[in-house]
């Protein structure tokens, strides 16, 4: 579904992926990751179309995207839930949701998804009419994720939805990132909290110093001798 | 869980709120003093022409106010729209006027005018479109640094811009109507009224409800306030902020065409017409925070009462004193601006 070939991403002088190439199939669950400045959010926000790839290809079900503007990769199907949320403080969280199906001109569709992310998140119901700036971390994160979920994505890109959360809140999204899951939703994660992430992905990638370090299934990653002790602390 | 619910008795609740928004309320207050003043003093028709007027800033302040809060952009060339819509609200009312001398006809004249001002907010938004795109989206694609500056200076430079070419190809002249609706003022509550002044003062309420709806109800007019509050987010759920960004231009020339094109019987069309409507919205947007659309349609009238006031008592000439003195006030004790400002580019920048 994902492929990104040999992609170079740089702010001005500053390069910061070298040469990265992944791959994510339809419906898998792939974690990235990696320490901190490895270039993770850099390389969604390639993907997104924040950034533009200086060289290399990005394709999404086989169409080169590497060169399109956010918006139009938000329309071909990838929500990416960025680290720093972007929400619309000062709109409702219904307003914020409804902003999350902008793209969509089936007005029935949006109404099926909003009772959908409800369900997903029955407290988002709870506060529908509450200005989004005023809810707590894990609310906030909580309607990142479903704002995103709202243009009914086939790729979700979710950066650090754990940052800064109390561990059952960081629970909750996880549980909330895996039923996405069973229902067909691909996702790419990047996450700091690399046990529990192992834990939930069928793949990861790490990343180290702009570069790809190390490829496989979750599970093998976890008995890696390099992962155990460079970020499980075993 | 237990939660202590907090009983507030109505004076806590209400002294809370006049607490917050102290600002507002002081100046709200203080206007509304100085109105009933007015009323008293000098007869209720001033307040219809406060009213009229205060519409009609409330208009281009509005658009002052989406041009900020969205693009970021300082726009000090809001006049030269307000001037374009007085031209063409002259350019299409005097040939209809004249054919009506000829030849009378009862149900044309009475909409006469409102093709005047349509037109002008047709001209006005294909206008603002087209500088958008010529302008600013060049700009903005080749660098987002000192955004606010450069702009700034780019609006100065168009306006000068507009003014001459304007004097070059129309000439200087002051080209005005007598008035929109031949026909005595009306009684209504006491005051007469002049028929133009009501018609303005229509044109500017549909306007200002309109754009209200537009903003507050509509998926385009939501997209608009979710530019100005994440850009970012925005484009992440989709939105084309080049789209945002020439729509909103185009909004804001057109309301202001429109102004100018409403107001034509009272400031005639001639090059530098935009100057004084320019720094009167620049006074509503600064008193009540840059970027506040709806605190700019209530600013238009208290700037407006201000206006009117310092021309009954202290003089003609002295109109935007007060105004002024009123805005240093307001920027040393409340520079956010009295209903608090809701730009968050700038400090992102």
């Amino acid at each position: 579904m994902l492929e990104l070939k040999t992609v170079n991403t740089s702010y001005d002088f500053l390069q910061i992926l070298w040469d990265v190439s992944l791959n994510v199939d339809d419906g898998e669950f792939v974690a990235l990751i990696g320490p901190n400045g490895a270039g993770k959010t850099t390389t969604l926000r390639t993907i997104a179309g924040l950034l533009s790839p200086k060289s290399g290809e990005v394709l999404f079900k086989g169409r080169s995207i590497g060169a399109l503007p956010a918006h139009e990769v938000s329309r071909m199907g990838i929500s990416y839930i960025s680290e720093e949320l972007n929400l619309f403080t000062d709109m409702s969280v219904r307003e914020n949701l409804l902003l999350g199906a902008y793209a969509v001109n089936d007005r029935k569709q949006e109404l099926e998804t909003l009772d959908f992310v409800y369900h997903l998140f029955p407290r988002l119901k709870e506060r529908e009419k509450q200005l989004s700036g005023t809810m707590s971390g894990g609310e906030r994160k909580m309607l990142a994720i479903a704002r995103g979920m709202m243009s009914n994505p086939e790729l979700l890109l979710v950066d650090e939805p754990s940052l800064g959360l109390a561990p059952h809140l960081t629970h909750d999204v996880f549980r909330a990132l895996l039923e996405l899951r069973q229902r067909g939703v691909t996702i790419l994660l990047v996450e700091q909290n690399v046990n529990a992430t192992l834990e939930i992905t069928d793949r990861a990638y790490i990343l180290e110093h702009g570069r790809i370090a190390m490829e496989g299934p979750s599970k093998e990653m976890k008995a890696n001798e390099h992962v155990r002790n460079a970020y499980l602390g075993i | 869980m237990e939660r202590t619910v907090i009983e507030r008795s109505f004076q806590d609740r209400l002294s809370i709120f006049l607490r917050g928004n102290l600002p507002a309320v002081v100046v709200i207050g203080f206007s509304i003093v100085l109105a009933i003043f007015i009323a008293i003093e000098t007869g209720p028709s001033q307040i219809a022409n406060i009213i009229v007027t205060g519409g009609m800033w409330a208009l281009l302040a509005a658009g002052l106010a989406l041009v900020f809060g969205v693009m970021n952009i300082p726009h000090f060339a809001h006049g030269e729209s307000f001037m374009v819509g007085a031209y063409v609200g002259y350019f299409v009312f005097t040939p209809i006027s004249n054919y009506l001398k000829d030849n009378p006809n009862a149900v044309l004249s009475f909409i006469a005018p409102v093709v005047g001002v349509i037109a002008a907010a047709i001209v006005g938004a294909i206008m603002g479109a087209v500088i958008e795109r010529l302008v600013f989206a060049p700009l903005r694609k080749r660098t987002r640094a000192g955004w606010v500056m450069n702009t700034f200076l780019l609006t100065v430079g168009l306006s000068f811009v507009l003014v001459y070419g304007t004097t070059l190809i129309i000439g200087p002249n002051f080209r005005g109507i007598p008035r929109y609706y031949d026909v005595p003022p009306i009684d209504f509550l006491g005051m007469r009224v002049a028929v133009d002044r009501i018609f303005a003062f229509v044109i500017a309420i549909i306007t200002i409800a309109a754009l209200t709806y537009f903003m507050q109800k509509t998926r385009t007019g939501r997209a608009i306030r979710a530019v100005s509050q994440d850009e970012t987010g925005a484009q992440l759920v989709g939105i084309n902020l080049g789209f945002i960004h020439t729509l909103t231009f185009a909004l804001a020339t057109a309301m202001a065409a429109m102004a100018g094109a409403a107001l034509l019987f009272m400031f005639q069309a001639y090059p530098t017409v935009g100057l004084k409507p320019l720094y009167l919205s620049w006074y509503v947007v600064m008193m009540v925070g840059l970027g506040n659309v709806y605190g700019a349609i209530i600013g238009g009238f208290i700037v407006a009462l201000l206006q009117t006031a310092t021309q009954q008592f202290f003089g003609i000439s002295w109109d935007l004193v007060v105004p002024t003195a009123l805005m240093i006030l307001i920027l040393i004790l409340v520079p956010s601006g009295i209903f608090g400002s809701e730009v968050k580019g700038i400090q992102e920048q």
